[in-house]
């Protein structure tokens, strides 16, 4: 209890403590690092570049992980085939942020990027893609790497999930003339619901809160494009120093990822009780 | 001549250690940067242990690391190291804290003809020109440090295609002169990705304009006609001869578009040369390089950079005595020579003008013109860092073409105005 008190109450008290100072005489401002907040125009441009990036990697990834996990359900059945796409699925996730973030880097990079001479000798494009230095292509480009590494967590659970859809259930769904789509919408969706949930408010959470292969790809460039929240409270608290905004920032964060998670719990706690 | 002149400025420098040095101590702890930064360093630490019988272990931390390492150490009051190695934009923040040991009051360091004043100045505190920190104009100017690794920014061109560039005029006809993307070979090339990249880049531009970002009271002045010229020429007229890109090019890939015979021109750091461009391993340019001072602008001015390491000692050191012993002997003129042949980037005159040298460091020149330009330093403020991170993301927000110049340096000088007020430096 103490040691928990020590690791989280601590801190958290903390920074509540250095949101309500200023931070270079410390003398108390109350709320006035919240409202700066409510009139920086970065921190809004930040937050709508978050916006973009974490819709955009959940609907991808919950999309492709889905699709992924029903497609080798139905048409892998053998056991090595099966624990070899595991594996595949799995070194993604295993890859640390940073080095996919400079792996990324190298295959964006124009001129030289094996992604821009792939195309190039496919005839798909004529000149290179500046993929990392035009707004449009830079979200592109920190997206992809948020998909190639974390739909295979989608992919996983619900590919486990469906393993808990019974045989025989759907067995007599088939003999009934189900076809693919009813199969998936009435017998095994119901099965992933909650699945579905929890991957939802994990990669929520992780993607609100993305900071590392970002950047080391763009560093939020170009111009502030994808300068998402915790990059951009990073600089206010690494760049500018001011950390009595920063605090004042990280609780903004904190109470966004405990709403998603308070979600979450509220409709376990449904589920199980139910 | 000149072996008596190094011979007698060598004497010069041990001339001034006080007699009668305290005990040996077990060890000298220095905490330095990890990276091609102590190659030198690396180089020449056996001599001293052989000579002085006293050993240094040196601690590596990567960038960022070194500066929280030191600070904890500093606020704590720790004994941690004896010596370490700044940054010189780490300067106002150590020197406003006076966590430093001032070398010329502790043990009267006599300043040296021999190195060129600009370094002097550097690692004094407060600065003995520009605006100084609100608070800090009252406090005695004392030397706290001085130059290690003498990096400063300059330029490099191919001198067996081109001339010599003196103005950014003549980078402008040089790159079109040789200007083609369909080989590709490109007139020029920018380090421009966001934040300290673009910002080391655009920096000798922007003063070669004659532009400012702060007047002598930290007033704001950089949204001005002057730099918005600057930002156009860098974004608009040096881009159109820069490889497809450039918004997002670091160190590394300026480098290595020059060093594979891909572009003409540009900005380089002393560590680009040596590991990259002059490499045999892996240059084709070798022979091919020549380089010069940071062009001049519309301003008059040339503008090179400075961004030296500098030796100190922190206040907490037990060892202080022989601290300051071992910056009078790695500083030395004797010293700075086996430095330089064992990779370190050296920063006395003698040093970077000797002509044996110059053949085996064909950059050594650039950089002593560049020293006694003076190079000019990033403005002597703790808030450098914000400051740098705002500019650097319109900077390169206006290469990328996402902002106009005008925009850029408006909501730039707003953003640091703003930033400036809240850190205290006016109402």
């Amino acid at each position: 209890m103490a040691l928990l008190a020590a690791l989280v109450v601590y801190p958290l008290l903390y920074n509540v403590g250095l949101s309500l100072r200023n931070y270079r005489t410390g003398e108390f401002v109350g709320l006035h690092n919240f409202a700066r907040a409510l009139e920086d125009p970065q921190f809004f441009a930040s937050l709508r570049a978050t916006g973009v990036y974490v819709s955009a990697a959940l609907a991808t990834e919950l999309t492709l992980g889905l699709a992924l996990a029903l497609l080798v359900h139905r048409t892998i059945h053998s056991g090595w085939a099966r624990a070899l796409v595991y594996v595949l699925f799995l070194i993604p996730m295993v890859t640390p942020p940073v080095a996919a973030g400079v792996i990324a880097r190298l295959i964006y990079t124009p001129t030289y990027g094996i992604l821009n001479v792939l195309l190039l000798r496919l005839g798909a494009i004529s000149s290179d893609v500046l993929w990392l230095s035009e707004p449009a292509t830079a979200m592109f480009a920190v997206l992809s790497v948020d998909v190639w590494q974390w739909m295979p967590f989608v992919f996983l659970v619900c590919f486990a999930g469906l393993q808990a859809v019974p045989a025989d259930t759907v067995e007599a769904a088939r003999v009934d003339g189900a076809d693919g789509w009813r199969l998936f919408w009435h017998i095994e969706f119901p099965y992933l619901q909650s699945l579905l949930l929890l991957v939802l408010v994990f990669r929520f959470t992780d993607t609100f809160r993305v900071f590392d292969h970002v950047q080391v790809l763009t560093a939020g460039g170009p111009g502030a494009t994808t300068e998402f929240l915790s990059l951009y409270l990073y600089r206010v608290a690494f760049k500018f120093f001011n950390l009595s905004y920063a605090a004042a920032l990280s609780l903004f964060v904190l109470l966004v990822t405990s709403l998603a998670f308070a979600v979450l719990g509220r409709y376990l706690v449904r589920e199980v009780s139910a | 001549m000149v072996v008596l002149l190094v011979g007698a400025l060598a004497v010069a420098s041990t001339a001034v250690a006080a007699p009668g040095l305290p005990p040996k101590p077990a060890k000298l702890t220095m905490a330095v940067v990890a990276g091609g930064e102590t190659k030198g360093l690396k180089a020449i630490l056996p001599m001293w242990e052989r000579e002085m019988g006293v050993k240094v272990e040196l601690v590596e931390f990567p960038y960022p690391t070194l500066y929280e390492k030191l600070v904890t150490a500093f606020q704590a009051n720790a004994p941690t190291f004896d010596l370490l190695i700044a940054d010189d934009p780490w300067m106002p923040k150590f020197g406003s804290e006076g966590w430093l040991v001032p070398l010329d009051q502790t043990f009267g360091y006599q300043r040296d003809p021999d190195i060129f004043p600009v370094v002097y100045d550097l690692g004094s505190w407060p600065p003995p020109r520009g605006p100084i920190p609100p608070g800090e104009a009252g406090k005695p100017r004392r030397l706290y440090a001085i130059t290690l690794v003498g990096n400063v920014e300059f330029f490099m061109y191919r001198k067996d295609l081109l001339p010599a560039p003196q103005t950014w005029d003549d980078v402008i006809a040089n790159a079109r002169k040789v200007h083609d993307p369909s080989k590709p070979f490109y007139g020029f090339v920018i380090r421009g990705a966001k934040g300290n990249p673009v910002i080391s880049e655009f920096t000798p531009v922007l003063l070669s304009f004659g532009a400012r970002i702060f007047d002598n009271n930290w007033r704001v002045v950089l949204n001005s006609k002057e730099a918005v010229d600057a930002l156009r020429f860098f974004a608009v007229e040096l881009k159109k001869y820069a490889p497809p890109g450039v918004a997002n090019y670091d160190a590394a890939e300026r480098a290595r578009e020059v060093a594979t015979g891909r572009a003409a021109q540009g900005f380089i750091w002393p560590a680009e040369i040596t590991d990259i461009v002059e490499n045999p391993a892996v240059s084709t340019v070798i022979g091919k390089m020549g380089y010069t001072l940071a062009p001049r602008g519309p301003g008059g001015k040339h503008a090179p950079l400075m961004g030296n390491w500098l030796l100190a000692i922190p206040k907490a050191s037990r060892n202080q005595r022989w601290a300051y012993e071992f910056i009078l002997w790695a500083t030395s003129a004797r010293v700075q020579r086996p430095y330089a042949l064992g990779g370190g980037i050296p920063f006395r005159r003698s040093i970077l003008q000797d002509a044996d040298l110059n053949r085996r460091f064909p950059f050594f020149k650039a950089m002593a013109d560049s020293l006694a330009a003076p190079a000019e330093w990033r403005p002597r403020t703790q808030e450098w860092f914000a400051v740098e991170a705002i500019l650097g993301t319109h900077v390169n927000a206006a290469l990328a073409g996402i902002e106009t110049p005008e925009e850029a340096i408006t909501k730039a000088a707003r953003e640091i105005e703003r930033h400036m007020k809240e850190a205290g430096y006016y109402r």
